[in-house]
């Protein structure tokens, strides 16, 4: 067994099994970390498929900023906040259950019947696995898209910050006296 | 000895399952929001693994934008949620059941 | 002398009349009866004018179509508006003008204080515009159109007064009751069409027609064109809407109901007498139904309370005679019974209008008498028509009814003699129970007692229909050189001659006898004092009610024909339609309803609910593409 293969057969079990305990975590910010680690573990798997740019930029979005973001909105909405665990609807966790089940071996069965359990692709890339292929591409065939996105990443910026913008209070009617009192910053 | 690429789809599968089921069962906010990002995370994978398949960078190239989507989309997604939960107090979705019957 | 091209205007006046007073009626007031009576009165005289110049032309070219416009055509059928100028047509239009002129004068004085007087002109003027228009008609499209134009009219003018629930439910009758013959005459006529390939009377009068073998198809069309008759001519069965037609003015009873109208069938028949011959069977029919019709009639009379009912009765008894001499192929005799019959009927219905008017509207027998002090004029010119109908020697009627005994028993019909003369019996009888219980003896009531005389312009008609039921004989001195049988020979034949059953003479005498004597019975009875007739009605009474109630055939058609009828419709209306017609539309919202109400519950509003549909959407999907592949 190759370096490669034991990685994966151990950072396959991490994954999934994070994946499921982020499921069942009542504490949302268990279930935050969670992920985390489940982000971490793609990541690696990123690596193990070249793509080293991509394992980078994974861990630094990904892990680092978007579930930084969570977890302050976590922290904002209560941190302990806890799940019932009744669930209202009756055939909903069931549904969900063999739902997914069902996805997944149709699924399997369709990786198997279309890629098939052996394949293991070119020894090497065409333009090779390198970051500057990839910059090549990108920054040639998908300028466009590119460019796009920039301009979607500030729209969303935008977007979030008008939405979540609160009226400050107004001052209150005794502000007669003289003495300027001290601003207070709306929460 | 690599491993076969059709391993990586088996967790590919499995993420994007698990995530979907996430989606249906929890009834907080934040965390159906996390599950989603579990199967935007799955998919990711396939792709950089069907990428590896073809020796073609056009799916990483694919999961770069991907990426950067779905940080945008987390951004304005959570302002919504905050937005909703100022209004309403509350982070469980089935309380926001007001387009019904 | 009137060229005879201008026979468009005879029927067309009239209806211009009516056109004018629907519209400005109201304004005209008293003004309305007498121009209705000026357009009458003008076709009248144009009529005269219009007969003599065909008195000009010798016998074979007294036949003119007049083409007015192309009205239908429409594949191989074709109906134009042409109006047809032959002695028969003329001795009708003549009839219903004469007639017509002085029955609208007797209105203006009748119907003075009516506020409705401006419509009840025009439609006057409206049925006068028909009924000429059904005898001048060259097709039998034509004639239908005026055929129902009368009915209408009919039943405007029955339902006048429509305030009351009678006259109404009488209008609806005889309305209703003439749709049977009505229907049964368009059929006729479509046959009509089908067998010989045109309506035109040209066509069914043309000798080659005649020249055709009598076939079943002919005495169906006879047969369904009888029926017709039947209905507009109050024959039995379909004669029970005369009676209630009393319920409308009289002057409107002497018109439609005695003198046009109802002879409108006899016209019908005796036109179409070509077609008639040319069945086995139709014309027995005829005479069969016309006998039964005069004798029931006759008895029912003798039974009536109610003078004008007594002269409805008679009217039908009458029309039965008429087709008795039309099923004995005497359409001469028919036709002249026709006229004297529209002289002396008329008379008497005016005459009974003249007694309603100056007793405040009394009709009831029992409550009338000694009118002849009070009402001299009236009472004269009553008892002429009464005298004239009974068939007293020398009178119009005489002439009429002897003329048709005379055929019946010289052509071997012994019976229909013998049925015959019994009718004129009861004729007779109830005639002179008429005048006698209205005119003679004392004043049985306050009414009666303080009657007063009709104002002139209403005893003037009176004069002169007297004076036609009285002379009008002069034109049938003979069956076959007569005045009248001669003018209409071209069109309608020769009378049958017969030298079987009882010489002339006798059959004369014979006549006599039952005139005076069922005359004389009645005033002994009624009239003379010596009787006490309340008495005898009370003792008689189930008789008297048999024949009151016309012998309950109105009652049988309430019960047989009315209360199915309702009772059918009822359950139409309340199970089939409000029940199950209904209850399938409401159904089918309830349905609806039903359906969306479960159908709705798919919108929980809970995003989880959606997301697990679009899973199991999802799984359906792969199963298929991957089974497709």
């Amino acid at each position: 067994m190759s370096a490669e293969q034991i990685a994966f057969w151990v950072f396959a079990p991490i994954s999934v099994g994070s994946a499921i305990g982020m499921l069942l975590q009542r504490n949302a910010v268990h279930a935050a970390l969670l992920l985390v680690v489940n982000l971490v573990t793609v990541a690696v798997f990123y690596l193990m498929l070249d793509a080293p740019f991509l394992f980078a930029v994974q861990i630094i979005v990904y892990a680092g900023a978007i579930m930084v973001l969570f977890l302050f909105v976590i922290m904002l909405l209560g941190v302990d906040r806890e799940e019932a665990l009744l669930e209202p609807l009756r055939w909903q966790r069931t549904g969900a259950v063999v739902l997914g089940l069902a996805v997944l071996a149709e699924l399997v069965t369709a990786i198997h019947a279309g890629v098939g359990f052996a394949a293991r692709g070119p020894a090497v890339f065409a333009e090779g696995a390198s970051t500057r292929a990839l910059a090549r591409t990108l920054f040639r065939s998908y300028l466009l898209p590119f460019e796009a996105t920039s301009v979607l990443l500030i729209v969303a910026a935008v977007a979030a910050m008008v939405l979540a913008h609160r009226k400050a209070p107004a001052p209150p009617a005794e502000a007669a006296t003289t003495e300027p009192e001290e601003l207070e910053v709306a929460p | 000895m690599r491993t076969p690429v059709a391993y990586f789809l088996v967790v590919s599968a499995a993420l994007f399952t698990i995530g979907t089921v996430g989606v249906l069962v929890r009834r907080n906010a934040l965390v159906m929001f996390m599950s989603v990002e579990l199967q935007l995370n799955g998919v990711n994978l396939a792709l950089v693994a069907f990428s590896r398949l073809h020796g073609d960078l056009t799916g990483q190239v694919l999961t770069f934008f991907s990426l950067v989507v779905a940080a945008a989309e987390v951004v304005v997604g959570l302002a919504i949620i905050v937005s909703v939960f100022r209004r309403r107090r509350t982070a469980n979705v089935d309380d926001l059941a007001e387009l019904r019957w | 002398m009137v060229a005879l091209d201008l026979v468009w205007l005879v029927p067309t006046l009239p209806l211009a009349g009516a056109a004018v007073l629907l519209f400005a009626g109201r304004r005209l007031g008293r003004l309305a009866g007498w121009l209705a009576t000026a357009t009458v009165a003008a076709s009248a005289a144009l009529a005269v004018g219009i007969a003599a110049r065909l008195l000009d032309l010798p016998e074979a070219e007294r036949t003119r179509v007049v083409h007015l416009f192309e009205w239908i055509r429409a594949g191989s059928f074709r109906a134009a508006a042409e109006l047809r100028v032959d002695p028969l047509s003329v001795t009708m239009v003549l009839v219903v003008t004469v007639v017509g002129a002085l029955i609208h004068l007797y209105s203006i004085g009748y119907m003075a204080e009516d506020p409705r007087i401006g419509r009840f002109f025009a439609y006057l003027n409206l049925f006068v515009g028909f009924m000429l228009l059904l005898v001048l008609a060259e097709n039998l499209l034509l004639l239908y159109v005026g055929w129902e134009g009368v009915g209408l009219c009919s039943y405007l003018l029955i339902g006048f007064w429509f305030e009351l629930p009678s006259a109404a439910a009488a209008a609806k009758k005889a309305f209703v009751t003439t749709r049977v013959g009505d229907t049964a005459l368009l059929v006729g006529i479509a046959l009509v069409f089908f067998r010989l390939g045109s309506l035109d009377l040209s066509r069914v009068l043309d000798p080659a027609v005649a020249a055709l073998q009598p076939s079943g198809v002919f005495t169906i069309i006879a047969l369904l064109l009888f029926a017709g008759a039947v209905g507009k001519s109050a024959q039995v069965p379909l004669h029970v809407w005369l009676p209630d037609a009393m319920e409308g003015p009289t002057p409107v009873s002497a018109l439609i109901h005695a003198a046009t109208m109802v002879t409108a069938g006899v016209y019908l028949v005796v036109r179409t007498h070509v077609l008639f011959e040319l069945s086995g069977v139709a014309l027995t029919v005829v005479l069969v139904v016309g006998l039964v019709t005069a004798l029931y009639a006759a008895l029912s009379a003798i039974g009536q309370d109610d003078a004008k009912r007594v002269l409805a009765y008679s009217t039908i008894s009458q029309l039965g005679y008429m087709f008795v001499a039309a099923g004995m192929r005497a359409y001469a005799v028919a036709m002249f019974m026709l006229v004297a019959h529209a002289a002396y009927k008329a008379l008497l219905f005016l005459a009974a209008g003249s007694v309603m008017h100056g007793t405040e509207q009394e009709t009831d027998l029992q409550r009338l008498g000694g009118l002849w002090r009070r009402m001299p004029w009236t009472a004269a010119t009553m008892a002429a028509g009464a005298l004239s109908l009974a068939g007293v020697l020398g009178l119009a009627g005489f002439f009429a009814k002897d003329e048709i005994l005379a055929v019946a028993s010289g052509t071997g019909r012994g019976a229909v003699w013998a049925l015959g003369t019994l009718g004129a019996f009861c004729s007779a009888l109830y005639i002179g129970r008429l005048v006698s219980l209205a005119l003679l003896g004392r004043p049985r009531s306050d009414r009666a007692l303080h009657a007063h005389e009709s104002p002139p312009v209403m005893l003037l008609p009176l004069a002169v229909l007297a004076a036609g039921a009285l002379g009008l004989g002069v034109l049938m001195t003979d069956p076959r050189t007569g005045t009248l049988p001669a003018f209409l020979a071209p069109v309608l034949g020769e009378v049958p001659h017969g030298e079987a059953g009882l010489p002339k003479g006798v059959l004369v005498a014979l006549s006599q006898v039952t005139a005076l004597g069922g005359l004389g019975l009645a005033w002994y009875l009624y009239g003379s004092g010596r009787v006490e007739w309340l008495a005898l009605r009370e003792r008689l009474a189930g008789v008297q009610r048999l024949l009151a109630h016309g012998m309950y055939v109105d009652d049988l058609y309430a019960a047989a024909v009315d209360r199915p009828l309702r009772a059918a419709a009822a359950a139409l209306a309340w199970v089939v339609d409000a029940r199950w017609v209904d209850g399938l539309g409401n159904g089918v919202g309830r349905l609806t309803q039903a359906l969306a109400g479960a159908g709705r519950r798919v919108q929980t509003g809970l995003v989880r609910t959606y997301a697990l549909a679009f899973l199991l959407g999802a799984a359906v999907l792969l199963v298929y593409v991957g089974v497709r592949r």
